[in-house]
């Protein structure tokens, strides 16, 4: 592995991580996903009734997708571009394929957000299939990439079973989108069809990913390691096996369900063990802001659980709270979770993304900014307090059906969406602007240290 | 010639961006040689999977050629043993909050770097 390199190199190259795509394939997913995530701030803001309304009406279901589609699969397909070759060692199979799929992908999330807005199914089915094709390209450059994995870890199996499962989602959102027009297609209820599609998308591909590349990013960032690889491996097959009972006896609206739920949880809870001995055993003491919201997002499974758990047992709740608690619910695992999960993650990564496109080939020639130094771990920090005032109001709004607790909720959520969104402009900053002091001699000539 | 001296305090100036300490006082330097215009380097990374590999070997390999008397740069990683918490220097663990009990450096390599530096 050596490198023999002779002296004055004309300019500073373009260095990538090893195997890594192009930075402009995932950054311009990741932006696609802070834009969607601003406007639905936005939507959340003039509608704060969304927290508290049943959630199967136009507004509520075309929200839910602006989420799930505009703002996490933009960003998990984006991390999972330049993750996937350079966390497993195995190059990118098409970069072409990755752009076209971004093109499909934009057009397919704008216009069902906009047809589920005026409930016209015909155009859901339609851009739906359009967005069905990107995931399919996704679907199949990941396969091809995974295909070159030197060893088959947890997180490759993560990678692998989650990218499988949102092909599954599309499928059961086309069916869904079908038997709208063509009701005798479908045995299932409709509202247990549409649940056990969301459970599909949110456990299946989103929580299921975040575990996976927990076990890579936890220890990397904290220095630390995997303690025990075969509990990494039964937390991920239980929970595929458990999204699939989930999905299956939601669908059916069994009292089985349950069992599937506990499948899912005896999943999270060796990810849970895991999880803290990584934390335990990490050699960096300081455990910076978005490793926090990381790791808030995934202790708001908890309670997430929990609430799944009192919808899933009979009988346990009075019909009349049913809707409520299904809200409180939503909140915990949309607002909650998922938020948390992928804005902690993106203060970590979407420097390092940046950094890597501007400055990895000034590192030992000129003086480059260090990754927290290209955004305010201040904001940052106003940010993450603020989301969690949001969600706990979000959770009593949705509990209390509160208009108030829903605006001020909103508002707060608001306040969270702003300060990591101008994070975001100021790393994106960098791309225009560098901070690299071009003009100071190489390092060679700095006054040295004693 | 070059005097080692100034080829560590060279590698000292190379910050990992992450972590905010400098490549050797981490300990990804094992070892550096000097044979007439060439220098030899042998680094390792904080796990073998790190992102930031190939940004900081070729920043080993522009900061070292930076230097007047040096033609030729050899930049080797090595992974084995994997690089631990030993082969960190006392600043550095004071950098990343790294706890005092945890074990010190001792290693052949870590001498290595002493006597050079």
């Amino acid at each position: 592995m050596a490198k023999c390199k002779h002296r004055h190199p004309p300019e500073a190259p373009r260095i990538t991580a090893a195997n890594a795509p192009s930075a402009t394939v995932p950054l311009r997913f990741i932006t696609a996903g802070i834009l969607a995530l601003v406007l639905a701030g936005g939507w959340l803001v003039a509608k704060p009734e969304l927290l508290t309304r049943y959630h199967y009406g136009p507004d509520a279901v075309a929200f839910a997708h602006l989420v799930l589609l505009g703002f996490a699969a933009s960003v998990v397909m984006g991390v999972l571009y330049q993750f996937t070759p350079v966390a497993l060692d195995a190059r990118l199979h098409s970069e072409r394929i990755a752009r076209w799929q971004w093109w499909l992908h934009l057009a397919g999330v704008a216009g069902m957000v906009w047809m589920f807005r005026r409930w016209d199914m015909w155009q859901v089915g339609q851009f739906g299939l359009v967005f069905g094709l990107g995931v399919a390209l996704f679907a199949w450059n990941m396969a091809r990439t995974l295909a070159h994995v030197p060893r088959w870890t947890p997180v490759a199996f993560g990678v692998a079973s989650s990218v499988g499962w949102l092909l599954v989602t599309v499928l059961a959102g086309l069916f869904l989108a079908c038997t709208k027009l063509w009701p005798w297609l479908s045995p299932f209820a409709p509202l247990a069809q549409m649940h056990a599609h969301a459970h599909l998308g949110v456990l299946g591909s989103f929580i299921l990913l975040t575990v996976a590349v927990s076990y890579r990013l936890v220890p990397m960032f904290l220095i630390s390691s995997v303690q025990d690889e075969r509990r990494a491996w039964w937390s991920l097959i239980l929970l595929n096996l458990g999204t699939g009972a989930a999905a299956v006896t939601i669908a059916l609206e069994s009292r089985w369900k349950l069992a599937a739920l506990l499948i899912v949880l005896a999943g999270l809870a060796l990810h849970a063990i895991e999880l803290h001995a990584i934390l335990r055993t990490r050699m960096r003491a300081m455990i910076d802001c978005g490793m926090q919201s990381f790791l808030t997002g995934i202790a708001l499974l908890a309670p997430a659980a929990g609430s799944a758990l009192a919808l899933c047992w009979e009988g346990l709740l009075p019909a009349a709270a049913v809707a409520r608690a299904e809200n409180v619910y939503a909140v915990l695992g949309i607002f909650g979770v998922l938020w948390f999960v992928l804005i902690g993650m993106l203060g970590k990564i979407l420097p390092f993304f940046v950094w890597f496109h501007r400055y990895s080939g000034d590192i030992g020639r000129t003086k480059v900014p260090q990754l927290a130094e290209m955004y305010s771990a201040r904001l940052q920090e106003i940010g993450r307090w603020s989301h969690l005032a949001g969600v706990v109001c979000g959770v009593a709004a949705a509990a209390t059906d509160s208009m108030p607790l829903a605006t001020a909720a909103a508002g707060l959520l608001a306040v969270t969406i702003a300060a990591f969104t101008f994070n975001a402009a100021r790393i994106f900053s960098h791309l225009r602007h560098p901070a690299s002091q071009t003009g100071e001699p190489p390092l060679a000539g700095i006054p040295l240290s004693p | 010639m070059n005097p080692a001296g100034s080829i560590w305090n060279t590698l000292r100036e190379i910050v990992d961006p992450e972590l905010g300490c400098n490549i050797v006082d981490l300990g990804l330097i094992r070892s550096m040689t000097q044979s007439g215009t060439t220098v030899r380097v042998e680094m390792t990374l904080t796990s073998p999977g790190c992102p930031l590999g190939s940004a900081l070997e070729s920043a080993v390999e522009s900061a070292l050629l930076g230097l007047p008397g040096v033609e030729a740069v050899e930049v080797r990683l090595v992974f084995e043993p994997p690089w631990s918490i030993a082969e960190v220097s006392p600043a550095a663990r004071a950098q990343l909050g790294i706890p005092v009990a945890m074990p010190s450096a001792g290693s052949a390599t870590t001498l290595t770097r002493s006597a050079a530096s």
